[in-house]
């Protein structure tokens, strides 16, 4: 199968630079999978899980891929994410703590429109988070 | 005479010494952070090159030229960013940062968001417009706060408030070079205006927004201002420890230079004094 050239940079470096078969993550408008030879792309990335497919036999690799964008031109793929995070450098327990954190917040009533929508942020991130990782490890996620 | 002169000299000494303990440990302290700081620009650095051009090619390749972002008909206000440092003794780091935004600015009608605690008490004593100081301490800027900020000011844009946006930062050449430079944020036209024949010239490939080219800008402009602010925010806190340090090393040579001098001055005065009383003693002794 056709390889393109991925690269995913963020501010903490480059995450990923090589070839890949196949790269799927969440938009702002949904779940889209990118193949070589893709039409010139330009959209903004959601949150959600990011799966790189190396090779045709491989598991792809996961990530948490949240927020910036995804550009594809005859060059390249271009993942520039404002955060991304390989399934084993998510702090399983801190984006628990986390979840927990905003649900709290969101369920007590708290009427500061300001502080609900940060923690509606809070938890979409750290949903996405756990998501990762249970579809990398198959942890039951409550 | 020769004993108070002694006196004077090692007292200067001594002050001289503490003066270059307090300069050493400075410039230690600058060179630990700056190698800190080296490893965070390398990183972003990359950042923003690989954005910066995606960013031009998105938008040298954009047909719709009707997004808010991209153009600005009349620039009533503009908005600078002005990076510089948290404290002094770093040589000409902040008063190049603000020679060159004077330079920058001339006469435009323009507000100011000073980052770091230097930038911010002088332009208010100029009394330039202030956006915000309260990014006012550099050192405790975090990717949070340029995101703050990259929203902050996209807002102001989007609303009229302000017409373009730029940042002025320092860019890290090297430890011992250092050199402040602009960059426009807003509006997005830079490629346009740079490359207007390669524009018209290469085949342009139409991109595809989805699900348009108005909601993507809306979401990835802000990300793409705090990014940029982040890289230049890292770039100019490198700068300034490259500049103190440098500052604080030939400071303490100095300091070195003058206590060997006087040190020797000092010896002489010892030995001047010392055969003098001998010359005494035995002119006393009646010989």
């Amino acid at each position: 199968m056709n390889k393109f050239h991925l690269q995913i940079v963020t501010l903490d470096g480059m995450f990923y630079d090589g070839d890949a078969r196949q790269v799927s993550l969440r938009t702002i408008h949904g779940d889209v999978a990118i193949l070589a030879g893709h039409v010139p792309y330009v959209t903004a990335i959601g949150a959600g899980e990011c799966r790189v497919y190396e090779n045709d036999t491989d598991q792809p690799r996961r990530a948490a891929c949240i927020g910036g964008f995804l550009s594809v031109t005859k060059e390249k793929v271009l993942i520039a994410a404002t955060t991304f995070e390989w399934a084993e450098q998510i702090d399983y327990e801190r984006a628990k703590k986390a979840k927990e954190r905003a649900e709290s917040i969101l369920s007590s009533g708290d009427t500061a429109e300001y502080r609900r929508e940060v923690a509606k942020i809070k938890l979409t991130r750290a949903k996405a988070r756990l998501k990762v990782i249970e579809n990398s490890k198959n942890i039951a996620v409550h | 005479m020769a004993e108070s002169s002694m006196k004077d000299i090692s007292l200067r000494i001594r002050s001289i010494k503490s003066t270059k303990q307090i300069t050493k440990a400075m410039e230690l302290v600058a060179s630990s952070k700056l190698s800190k700081a080296k490893e965070r620009i390398e990183k972003s650095r990359l950042f923003h090159t690989i954005v910066y051009n995606a960013m031009d090619d998105i938008i040298a390749n954009n047909e719709e030229m009707s997004s808010p972002y991209l153009f600005r008909k009349d620039i009533k206000k503009s908005c600078y960013i002005v990076i510089a440092g948290d404290r002094g003794l770093a040589g000409g780091y902040n008063s190049n940062v603000f020679r060159f935004s004077t330079e920058q600015i001339g006469n435009k009608n323009i507000n100011i968001l000073p980052i770091g605690k230097r930038a911010v008490e002088f332009y208010r004593r100029q009394n330039y417009e202030i956006v915000t100081d309260e990014y006012s301490i550099i050192e405790n800027l975090n990717i949070g706060s340029c995101h703050e900020i990259g929203n902050l000011l996209t807002d102001c844009y989007l609303k009229e408030e302000i017409d373009e946006l730029y940042v002025i930062y320092t860019k890290f050449l090297s430890t011992l070079t250092q050199q402040p430079e602009i960059i426009k944020l807003l509006p997005l036209d830079h490629s346009i205006t740079e490359n207007q024949d390669i524009g018209k010239n290469s085949n342009r490939e139409n991109i595809l927004f989805e699900p348009s080219s108005g909601v993507v800008f809306n979401s990835i402009v802000p990300s793409y201002i705090s990014g940029m602010l982040w890289s230049a925010v890292s770039e100019s806190l490198a700068s300034e420890f490259g500049a103190r340090r440098t500052a604080m090393e030939s400071a303490s040579k100095n300091a070195q230079e003058m206590i060997d001098d006087l040190s020797l001055k000092y010896n002489r005065a010892r030995q001047g004094s010392i055969t003098q009383e001998i010359t005494e003693i035995i002119a006393g002794s009646g010989l």
